[in-house]
């Protein structure tokens, strides 16, 4: 029994530590897309290497927690729920880095008429996927907290889509100045952003169904 | 001799072995929480010693229903129990051991021309009704505790999971001691007034003639165990209703609690210092007691829930076991001694026209309106409830 409560001590770091990497990679990736707005080249390719080593430790945690929980037997009745909600947070630090590459890649031409609203646009989407943390931590010790703490999340997600949709009907219908090409890249990068909040939308339906049962 | 016919019970104890040992870590095994080589080593360990200790008493209760006097009729009362159990499980209806083994003894009564024991009936089929209501009320009770712990703690699930895998394998053991000392008296209870042994000094202990009884038949209890009750446990979960680790935490815990009340003798002789009534010593159905146990755990989530049909099948179960064990033993009795004339027993206490005796025309005069009062008790129940869930969402979908 020793060994088992030392392998549920190991695990629990663990999967702090795995929400402590998905907070930080957000963090970092509204931090690159401030960088590239602004023009801080180098700043933005700090970042991009960080959430680069962020997203892959959270891989390599994410892997080495559904392992444990399999060989040990651990919430054998939530692993499935679990695994999921693992790999669903993984997904919002993937699409993140997955942004920040296509920036670096892309090189798309912000106007410095939206500079401000997108980079509104990558805060108030990070902050859907950072306020799904604080709630997936609860599920573990107050899962009864869990459903307060998510109305974050989609207060902030739908607040994404309205910045997402004001901002791409400002480039097509006023920024006249823009080539179709530019105007389309623009939209496809917002589409990404968007990505990341509705990761944390999907996350957060999947915590908040896996909260209930616990309460039952 | 003895031995050969011992069988019928050493069958009928690892029948019960086999069934009702998923009772007691079936939900822990079905959930994976517990693994299956550790739930039966610990269950076969705490059976053996719960109906060594404290097996007593509830043999005590069944010897009064009917002391069978011959061996040949302990075997035959034993061996119609044991297929009445086993013909009922092939057919799909529910059973017993306990139902059946008392239905066993009162064909057994008439065979013989012995009087029924009204009072020790009466206890008796009180108890069938109390047992999983008992478990019904603890379930509740324990499942608000556990949740309202759960919230207060604030511990890690991890952690809280860890918790209750310990938890599960302590209340495992306490409900295998249980199980043990109160259901012995249906494996090896009908043969302790017809094989008197010797006490038996093993220096530190002794063991009485009937504790001997007892161990044996907690061998055959815990060979049902070890041979055949892992897939029994690993389907018993999901019978009912889908249970979580803490729901089967409480099951096991009220049906442990149900099953020791009725077995301890310490328990009754307390209440009885205490100027309260003594507790009747009499083996419970630990099924029934389950199906009790995880009905409360229903009644405290909302009565949708639950598969009412088992509930029925329940009721149903407490006339069809006995009646058919009852039937059952009186013609193997006239077969045994016509055909092979074994001694089956004789007539010690005959019935008396009026007073001590009892008819099945009482029986069922009072059992009947019993269980239609029940009924109708859990009807309105259920109409009430209903009615008031269909409010609350009428209120919500209009708000």
């Amino acid at each position: 029994m020793s060994l088992f409560t030392r392998t549920n001590r190991e695990l629990s770091v663990r999967i702090d530590e795995f929400f402590d990497t998905i907070e930080i990679g957000i963090l970092i990736f509204k931090e690159g897309i401030k960088a590239y707005v602004n023009g801080d080249r180098n700043a933005f390719q700090n970042h991009l290497a960080k959430i680069d080593d962020l997203e892959g430790k959270a891989d390599r945690l994410q892997r080495s927690i559904e392992n444990d929980m399999i060989v040990h037997s651990i919430l054998p009745q939530q692993r499935s729920e679990m695994v999921k909600l693992l790999w669903q947070l993984d997904e919002i630090i993937d699409t993140a880095k997955k942004s920040l590459n296509e920036f670096y890649v892309e090189m798309p031409h912000i106007p410095s008429s939206i500079s401000h609203e997108f980079i509104s646009l990558a805060e108030v989407s990070g902050n859907s996927a950072e306020e799904l943390i604080p709630a997936a931590r609860a599920f573990f010790r107050e899962p009864h907290l869990v459903r307060e703490k998510l109305i974050k999340v989609y207060f902030f997600e739908r607040e994404t889509d309205k910045a997402a949709f004001q901002m791409r009907k400002k480039v097509f219908h006023e920024m006249n100045d823009l080539s179709l090409a530019e105007k389309a890249h623009i939209r496809y990068i917002t589409h990404h952003i968007e990505n990341i909040s509705d990761s944390a939308q999907d996350a957060a339906d999947l915590l908040a169904s896996m909260a209930i049962r616990q309460m039952l | 001799m003895i031995f050969l016919f011992l069988t019928s019970g050493l069958f009928l104890g690892w029948t019960l072995g086999a069934n009702d040992a998923a009772n007691v870590f079936g939900s822990a095994v079905g959930s994976r929480m517990v693994s299956f080589t550790r739930a039966a080593v610990t269950a076969s360990v705490f059976v053996i010693i719960g109906a060594v200790v404290q097996g007593g008493g509830a043999a005590d209760t069944l010897g009064r229903l009917g002391s069978v006097n011959a061996m040949g009729g302990a075997f035959t009362v034993a061996l119609a129990a044991g297929l009445t159990v086993y013909l009922m499980t092939r057919a799909g209806l529910p059973v017993s051991t306990t139902q059946a083994i008392v239905g066993a003894i009162i064909g057994w009564n008439f065979f013989t021309d012995n009087a029924v024991d009204t009072r020790a009936l009466t206890q008796i089929v009180t108890t069938w009704i109390t047992g999983p209501v008992l478990g019904a009320v603890f379930a509740y009770l324990l499942y608000h505790l556990v949740k309202i712990t759960r919230r207060k703690i604030k511990t890690h699930l991890l952690k809280y999971e860890n918790w209750l895998r310990i938890g599960l394998m302590t209340v495992g053991a306490f409900g295998a001691y249980s199980l043990g000392a109160n259901n012995i008296a249906n494996v090896m209870g009908v043969f302790v007034p017809s094989i008197p042994l010797e006490d038996a000094d093993f220096g530190i202990f002794v063991l009485s003639g009937s504790q001997q009884l007892f161990f044996l038949g907690a061998i055959a209890i815990a060979a049902g165990i070890l041979t055949y009750s892992k897939r029994v446990m690993q389907t018993v979960g999901s019978n009912l209703m889908e249970l979580s680790s803490e729901a089967a935490f409480v099951v096991v815990l009220s049906q442990a609690l149900v099953l020791f009340i009725f077995s301890s003798s310490a328990l009754s002789g307390l209440m009885v210092s205490m100027g309260l009534p003594p507790i009747p010593l009499v083996p419970v159905s630990s099924t029934q007691v389950v199906v009790g146990s995880v009905l409360g755990i229903g009644l405290y989530k909302g009565v949708r829930n639950i598969n009412l049909k088992v509930l029925g099948s329940i009721a149903s179960g407490w006339i069809t076991t006995p009646v058919a064990a009852g039937v059952l033993t009186f013609l193997m009795l006239f077969i045994i001694k016509n055909l092979f004339s074994i001694d089956v027993g004789h007539s010690v206490n005959p019935p008396v026209s009026a007073g001590e005796g009892v008819s099945i025309a009482t029986i069922i005069r009072y059992s009947i309106p019993a269980l239609l009062l029940i009924t109708a008790v859990y009807l309105v129940y259920l109409v009430l409830s209903e009615n008031k869930k269909t409010e609350r969402l009428n209120k919500k979908y209009y708000e």
